[in-house]
């Protein structure tokens, strides 16, 4: 008797030394970025997944804090600063068992920076390397093309994610697409576009085996399915609780609300090739017209923060003394007749139409340019068809809405792609002091010259009114009680590694 | 006409219709608020107050006066559909229903074709492809709808074409046109009456369906569809968002439904006793 219950306890204690990965986890997200390629995407819905299926060298954790990935250790070889070096982490193997050495870091990014990266978005992010050199199977350096100060922190997620070279090669590029392997905690066992996906825990992750045995991520374009899932319990964790049932979640028991900063922020963007926004007068009347203080108040029920130029004030870069225009409609009326805008001049707004919050404010700033006189018409959108094609061929309205991640904390990563002449997402604008100043950012690694450079930047943003600012977004979570260890992410980018589940 | 004014289901029908051919052509004088006018500080407010008599929606826009100017998109969407469609369909069914053969054979088989296309994925997909807007919103209904149309009018051709007066008329040396236009079309046009009037209720809900799917007119124009959509949100908080715009939809195409019954008994010699 008393040797079982030794036995027992024994039996006990080893099981809760080596505790198995255990439960479902079942998260609900609005948006499937359909493709799971880190060099194909930029889409925030991407990092949510990705961060559990990918590593990257270096790794920033939930507080923002840049730390080692799959690199131990780096630093500069040389005082020019001309190459970095990286220390590689040892044992580490890909999902499908290949293993994670030097030439897998030099194939991820001979891909990004090679004409298969060129047919994404990514590669604009990571120009400034010029190749990569193994130095042995655990050393790296990057040879740098021209300075870039924000490399350590774009290494950590999205396009500088370590993909498989085997895999990679030996597969039609639609297998990686839809099937990625990467290093990281979770791995990927099924996926079923506009549906789900599944993950499963990588026993043998570098950092240590996740709790929870599966996660399953399904796409629920539709904000209220997604929270009546939420209360129905078919969901355990809900990404994007619109601010309309922020109240019904946070009354719902066993479910709580998780309100987090985010560096996502919100503008209408100007389309400056078409009349009448090409003129500066008719953007300024605009910018008096619309009550962003009013929208925060009301419509975001205080769960927004006002900005004056298109970044968080996380961001470096970010000016407190630079002021949104004031809601003067008097002063818009007056510029419009200025600028010669007859009234009852049409005006179009284009935005995505899935997201109620901003449907309600492209609404109300609709009917606030009505009241200065002008016609304005909404079209609404799917996100895909918006990114990837009607903002880059500019086939879009005088106004149109964008929500930007800015996910470095750096102004750079959202001017340079948005403003610098001849970008993807910057189909029309060209300013050539602006791209002489984005370049100038670009060049050097003295973090406060860049500060007072980016908020140049930002100041040209504000007085050439390139884009409207309207608020800094709070994300919205829903969380049920039976999840533990959830930390709800600034940046969007999920760390599930802590999070375990009750039945 | 009197057997009408005392039937209660006409004069219920025919007063519905009547109040709401009204709002329409009489909205920017019986609205009390601008429709697409904000008013942040008066988000959700609620009915039955004398600034909001049905409450204000999410940003503050004033629900009567929506629904008000929601009749006109209604009415326009319901009746232009329908007469396009009537139209269309009338004359394809008296030519395929008057010259029958191959022509006949033809017509028929494209309607059959027409119909295998479940409504609403024919006008998410052409919606997808041209774009949402009002007039395109009446021209998917449109061309969805013809073949009810052309059905039921060839199979009135083929009965009237064999009547002795048709037939009688032939005799007399009448042209083709003559023929269709006089004898034949004026009496084939009772059931497409009916039936408009009935598809005018159907199209109604049709445009409030497309519209709450984002397939329908722009966010801004008050619509019924779109203000329900708007509404769903706030079900729990604010139940007039959506349940003013729901119930004037109800009770339009019930208006509508009446007097298209009331229509069909009427005009059916063989329901009358």
């Amino acid at each position: 008797m008393k040797k079982r219950i030794l036995a027992l306890v024994a039996a006990a204690i080893l099981g809760f030394a080596f505790a198995q990965p255990s439960g479902t986890l079942t998260i609900a997200q609005a948006q499937d970025p359909q493709s799971w390629d880190p060099i194909d995407t930029f889409y925030l819905a991407w990092g949510m997944i990705g961060s559990s299926i990918f590593d990257g060298l270096v790794h920033r954790d939930l507080n923002m804090k840049i730390g080692p990935g799959l690199a131990t250790s780096w630093e500069w070889t040389d005082a020019s600063n001309s190459r970095l070096r990286f220390h590689l982490r040892q044992g580490v193997t890909f999902q499908d068992g290949e293993p994670f050495n030097a030439d897998a870091v030099k194939f991820t990014f001979d891909r990004l920076l090679g004409p298969e990266g060129a047919k994404g978005p990514q590669q604009a992010n990571y120009t400034s390397i010029d190749h990569v050199e193994v130095v042995d199977p655990y050393t790296v350096d990057f040879v740098m093309k021209s300075p870039d100060p924000v490399l350590i922190t774009k290494l950590a997620g999205y396009g500088a994610m370590i993909v498989p070279p085997k895999y990679v090669t030996d597969n039609p590029p639609e297998t990686f697409n839809k099937m990625p392997i990467g290093t990281g905690p979770f791995k990927v066992t099924e996926y079923v576009p506009d549906d789900h996906l599944t993950l499963v825990a990588n026993p043998d992750y570098w950092g240590g085996a996740p709790k929870v045995a599966k996660v399953i991520f399904r796409f629920i374009p539709e904000p209220s399915t997604r929270v009546a899932e939420l209360q129905a319990g078919r969901a355990d964790i809900v990404q994007g609780v619109p601010i309309s049932l922020a109240d019904s979640v946070s009354k719902t028991a066993g479910v709580k609300l998780e309100a987090v900063g985010s560096p996502t922020v919100n503008a209408l963007r100007f389309n400056t090739c078409l009349a009448p926004t090409d003129n500066l007068k008719v953007r300024e009347a605009i910018a008096h017209a619309v009550d962003a203080q009013g929208i925060i108040d009301s419509i975001l029920q205080g769960y927004g923060i006002p900005i004056a130029s298109f970044q968080s004030s996380m961001s470096l870069g970010y000016d407190p003394n630079l002021k949104p225009y004031s809601y003067d409609l008097e002063l818009a009326k007056k510029l419009l007749q200025e600028a010669g805008v007859a009234a009852g001049a049409p005006i179009s707004i284009d935005v995505i139409g899935t997201d109620a919050t901003n449907l309600e404010v492209a609404q109300a700033v609709a009917s606030e340019l009505e009241a200065v006189g002008l016609k304005p018409t909404l079209g609404t959108h799917e996100t895909n068809t918006y990114y990837n094609d009607l903002v880059p061929k500019n086939t879009v309205g005088n106004l149109y809405y964008s929500g930007w991640g800015g996910w470095t904390l750096d102004f750079d990563n959202t001017a340079y792609l948005l403003y610098h002449t001849g970008q993807f997402w910057n189909p029309c604008y060209s300013n050539a002091k602006l791209d002489a100043l984005l370049e100038e950012e670009r060049a050097t690694y003295d973090q406060a010259k860049r500060e007072t450079i980016l908020q140049q930047i930002a100041g040209i943003e504000h007085d050439d009114l390139i884009d409207l600012p309207l608020y800094q977004s709070k994300n919205l979570w829903g969380v049920a009680d039976r999840v533990q260890g959830f930390v709800a992410p600034a940046d969007d980018r999920n760390d599930l590694t802590n999070v375990s589940v009750t039945n | 006409m009197k057997r009408a004014l005392t039937n209660p289901s006409f004069l219920l029908g025919a007063g519905i219709v009547l109040l709401v051919v009204a709002a329409a052509v009489f909205a920017p004088a019986l609205a009390p608020h601008q429709p697409t006018a904000a008013n942040l500080r008066a988000r959700l407010a609620a009915p039955f107050q004398p600034a909001y008599l049905l409450g204000a929606d999410a940003i503050g826009r004033d629900i009567l006066s929506r629904i008000i100017f929601g009749a006109r998109i209604s009415l326009v969407v319901g009746v232009a559909s329908v007469a396009i469609a009537a139209v269309i369909g009338t004359i394809i069914g008296l030519l395929a229903g008057y010259f029958g053969g191959v022509l006949d054979a033809v017509l028929m088989r494209l309607a059959d074709i027409q119909l295998a296309f479940p409504f609403i994925l024919l006008a998410i997909t052409v919606i997808a492809v041209i774009g949402p807007g009002l007039w395109k919103l009446i021209l998917v209904m449109a061309f969805a709808q013809w073949v009810q149309y052309a059905r039921i009018v060839r199979g009135q051709v083929l009965s009237i074409r064999e009547t002795d007066y048709v037939q009688a008329a032939a005799s007399l040396g009448a042209g083709h046109a003559r023929i269709v236009v006089r004898h034949i079309l004026l009496n084939a046009l009772t059931p497409v009456t009916v039936l408009a009037t009935l598809g005018i209720a159907n199209n109604i809900l049709l445009e409030a369906g497309l519209t709450f799917l984002g397939l329908g007119v722009d966010p801004t124009i008050p619509s019924w569809g779109g203000m329900l959509a708007d509404g769903r949100n706030y079900i729990e908080r604010a139940w007039w968002v959506s349940t003013f715009p729901g119930l004037a939809i109800t009770v339009t195409v019930l208006g509508f439904n009446l007097l298209g019954d009331w229509l069909r008994d009427t005009l059916d010699p063989r329901l009358q006793t």
